[in-house]
Formats: structure tokens, C-alpha cells, sequence
């Protein structure tokens, strides 16, 4: 512009404080006496304002499992470099792998919803956790044939199902969530992935001791992924609860909470 | 053994979870990410402006994060470090797009006139699709400056720490970027201007 007029480059940089000193003083002087110059400065503080107004898009569900699944098949591609610790036996650690890949899938509240979609068609149980481990060597766990309420079952082994509800638990209402869970469980799908349910068994065994679960729920607690394991508690309708965290190992089951509550 | 033992995840803190990470724990980077993926999907869709090229750098970037984790320096914040990888992953698909290398690089970048093709301002989402829009006529680095103070409420400081420049180089970046902005947006103006009042937002064209 060739008119005294201030540009909205001249503009710009001035709130900024980019300007020379001279040239702030007569920028200011100039603005004083020339509304349009006010306009187009005010011009400016809009294109800021439409900027922090624009509302914060959320990552597509179906982006948030694609990059959970990288991670996932990542995590096992790296596996034995990243993990000295965890590393005992290469079976053994597969099978902690593969718990790993398919809780990051499972990570998600999205991606749960999209498991369930997919597995809507079927009741009976049939896995639809995608996991990129193709490693079989779990054994595979003999669903509990009992019906609703957990009643315990008179195998001595202490069968049971290794479900994802995809429910999100939360110490304020854990009985009532449980006492749907376990009554309700035809609608949740066993993951049948052998690999994983034997890292959970593992986990389970170590917490449960004998005494068969009446609930294992792959699912979360406070938002965060998590394994809920409901045992029978000290009295009818009482459950005695673990959380641990995904990664659970015999060794070191990564509590998040142990309680009592009533169902 | 009737309460919690150790801090829930979501209580840890962002470099403890990547030091879990890099010591082997298969769930804290995921944890990481789930914690971050809102606003690292803003910075990489805004910046790139297409949702497709924007899914694709955030997938290089969370696996570069994932393996860079270990080189992580404790002195800056984990999100501007996430940050700083979103954005050059983005760089790095911009640099290498074949299709439409419409915006210039570089802060000296000529200024010519972009022609205002705008959206029908009438348009349910006006607003936002103009915003998105006008920003893809921004050189790359006005553009991140821009998304990261103006959008994502970054200090210059921050931002700087994030693109690895300068502070004042970053206050030069937004302030050329608003003005190539301002007239573009221009017709987003409701405030004190008569042919938008009674009108719902952007429901007037000043052309």
C-alpha cells in the first residue's frame, strides 16, 4: 500500500512487538487518527480469535486403532530388544507378547465397540480380537458351560471364560457394573486367542489361587485397560475383586486395586 | 492390600510412562499416545490439511516415537517432544508429496495473492472448513506456527521448542501468517460489521 495506510504485515508485526522503535511510534500515531487502520488491526486479532475457535477435531476412531495396531505389531517386532527384563524363555515371552498386541487393540474404548460390532453376529463366544501373533502355543481354555450368576461349577480346575465387555469399571459402582457383568455374560465375546488367554490365566492363577473366578473381564477401570477378576467373596453376593493391569504376570500382577464389594 | 499399591496408569506422569516404554513395559507408549492422540491429530490435520496424508504422518510419527523413545532427552516435556515429532513427520510427507505442491516453502516465500476461493460461507460448517481452507494457503512453516499458537494456545516459547527455531522466528512466522490470514478470513467477521449483524456466524459475504 502506498498510502500512509498501515498494511496488515506492518500490522501484524507491530502486535508482535517486531517493529522498530521509530516505526512503532508513528505506527501508533497513525492508528490514532485512522479508523480503517483500527479495522484492519482489529481484522488481525479476528484471524487469532477464528483460529483458537476452531474446535479441536478428535482422532477418528478407525485412526486410533490402525496407529494402536502399529503399536501393537511394533511392540512385538521389538520385543526382544526393548525387554531384557521380562524376557525368560522365547515361549514365554511370546505369550506375554501376544496379551500385549491384543490389549493395545483392545485400548480403545472405539476399538472395543468396533469388536463388538463385528462379533454382533455372533453369541457363542467366537474371538473377533484381532491380534497380529500367530503364535498357538497357549492352551486352549475350556469355556464355562454354567449358566448366569457364576454359580461355581463343579470342575475342580476352575474353568472359565476370559471375556472383554469393553465396560469401563470404576470403584464408585464396581458391584452393581460386576453383578451385570457376570450375570449378563452371554452378550461378551471370550477371546479365544490361546496365546493371550494364557498369559491371563497365568495372571489369574497367581491372584485366584484355587478358587474359580466367577468373572475375568478384559476390560478397563477409570478409563484405563485393565483386567478385572471377580472371585467369590467371603459371603453370598459378595466378590472379591483384583485389578491388575494388562501386562500381569505371575511374577509381578501390577495391581491397580484389590477390594471387596458387594454385588 | 485392601488399597491401591502403585499410581494408576492415568496418574502417571508422561516420562515416567515412556521410561516404562523404553524399559520394556509393551503398554506405556500406548498409554502415552492414548493420552496425547486429540491434540497430536489436530496439530497433524491442521497442518497437513488432508485427512488422509494427516492419518498417514501420525502413523509415522507415533511409530518414530515409539522407537526414538529411548533418545528422548529429560529436558523438555514429553508432548512438545511428541509435538516435534508430529510436525516434522508431517514436514517429511509434505516435502516428499508429488500431488499439488501448492504452498511454497520458507518464510520469504513470495507473497503473491491467493486467490480467495472460499467455500459457500453459508455452508453448515463454514467457519471451520474456511479456517482449514485458508490455512492450507500458508507456507508450511507460517502454517505450524500458526497451528500451534493461534490453534493449539502454545506459548512462542513452546512453539519454538517444538519447531526447533527461535522465538522470534516464531512471532515472524504467526505475524506473516495472520496477515496473509486476515483477508481470507475476513468475511468471518461479525463483530462490527453491519452486513453480518442479525446473521448467523459467516452468514454474510462482504463480496
Amino acid at each position: 500500500m502506498k498510502s500512509p495506510h498501515l498494511d496488515y504485515d506492518t500490522l501484524a508485526d507491530l502486535a508482535e512487538g517486531l517493529l522498530e522503535d521509530d516505526r512503532v511510534a508513528s505506527a501508533n500515531a497513525h492508528l490514532d487518527t485512522c479508523a480503517e487502520c483500527r479495522e484492519r488491526s482489529a481484522d488481525l486479532v479476528d484471524v487469532s480469535r477464528l483460529l483458537a475457535e476452531a474446535p479441536l477435531p478428535s482422532m477418528p476412531a478407525e485412526l486410533a486403532e490402525r496407529i494402536d495396531s502399529a503399536l501393537a505389531a511394533e511392540s512385538l517386532h521389538t520385543a526382544t530388544v526393548v525387554s531384557l527384563e521380562q524376557r525368560r524363555k522365547q515361549r514365554h515371552w511370546r505369550v506375554l507378547s501376544a496379551a500385549a498386541a491384543a490389549m493395545v487393540v483392545l485400548g480403545g474404548g472405539a476399538a472395543v465397540g468396533t469388536n463388538l460390532l463385528r462379533g454382533g453376529g455372533s453369541h457363542d463366544g467366537s474371538a473377533s480380537v484381532s491380534s497380529p501373533v500367530t503364535d498357538q502355543s497357549g492352551q486352549a481354555h475350556h469355556p464355562l458351560g454354567g449358566g448366569p450368576g457364576g454359580t461355581a461349577p463343579s470342575e475342580a480346575t476352575g474353568a472359565y471364560e476370559v471375556v472383554t465387555s469393553g465396560m469401563d469399571y470404576h470403584a464408585a459402582s464396581l458391584g452393581t457394573q460386576l453383578a451385570r457383568a457376570v450375570g449378563d455374560r452371554a452378550r461378551h465375546l471370550a477371546v479365544q486367542q490361546g496365546a493371550t488367554v494364557t498369559s491371563v490365566q497365568q495372571c489369574v492363577a497367581a491372584v485366584a489361587k484355587a478358587l474359580k473366578p466367577l468373572l475375568v473381564d478384559q476390560a478397563r477401570y477409570d478409563g484405563t485397560p485393565a483386567t478385572i477378576i471377580a472371585l467369590p467373596g467371603p459371603s453370598a453376593g459378595r466378590f472379591d475383586v483384583w485389578i491388575v493391569r494388562p501386562n500381569c504376570t505371575p511374577q509381578d500382577r501390577q495391581l491397580i486395586s484389590h477390594t471387596q464389594v458387594a454385588g | 492390600m485392601a488399597s491401591v499399591s502403585t499410581p494408576r496408569v492415568d496418574e502417571v506422569p508422561d516420562k515416567e510412562l515412556l521410561a516404562r516404554h523404553a524399559q520394556g513395559d509393551p503398554h506405556a507408549f500406548a498409554e502415552l499416545v492414548h493420552r496425547h492422540r486429540d491434540r497430536m491429530w489436530a496439530v497433524a490435520l491442521r497442518t497437513l490439511g488432508d485427512p488422509d496424508e494427516a492419518a498417514d504422518a501420525l502413523q509415522d510419527a507415533c511409530l518414530s516415537a515409539f522407537r526414538a523413545a529411548g533418545r528422548f532427552r529429560g529436558d523438555a516435556a514429553v508432548t512438545t517432544w511428541l509435538h516435534r515429532i508430529v510436525v516434522n513427520a508431517c514436514l517429511d510427507r509434505i516435502r516428499r508429496r508429488s500431488v499439488r505442491p501448492a504452498t511454497p516453502m520458507g518464510d520469504d516465500a513470495t507473497f503473491d495473492a491467493v486467490a480467495p476461493k472460499m467455500p459457500d460461507p453459508t455452508d453448515a460448517h463454514g467457519v471451520s472448513l474456511d479456517v482449514r481452507q485458508a490455512l492450507t494457503h500458508l507456507p508450511y512453516e507460517q502454517r505450524a506456527a500458526l497451528v500451534l499458537v493461534d490453534m493449539m494456545g502454545y506459548s512462542v516459547d513452546d512453539a519454538a521448542a517444538v519447531l526447533e527455531v527461535p522465538p522470534g522466528t516464531i512471532k515472524s512466522r504467526c505475524a506473516r501468517g495472520r496477515a496473509r490470514l486476515a483477508p481470507l478470513l475476513r468475511q468471518h467477521r461479525n463483530r462490527r460489521d453491519a452486513r453480518n449483524v442479525g446473521g448467523v456466524e459467516g452468514g454474510g459475504a462482504p463480496r
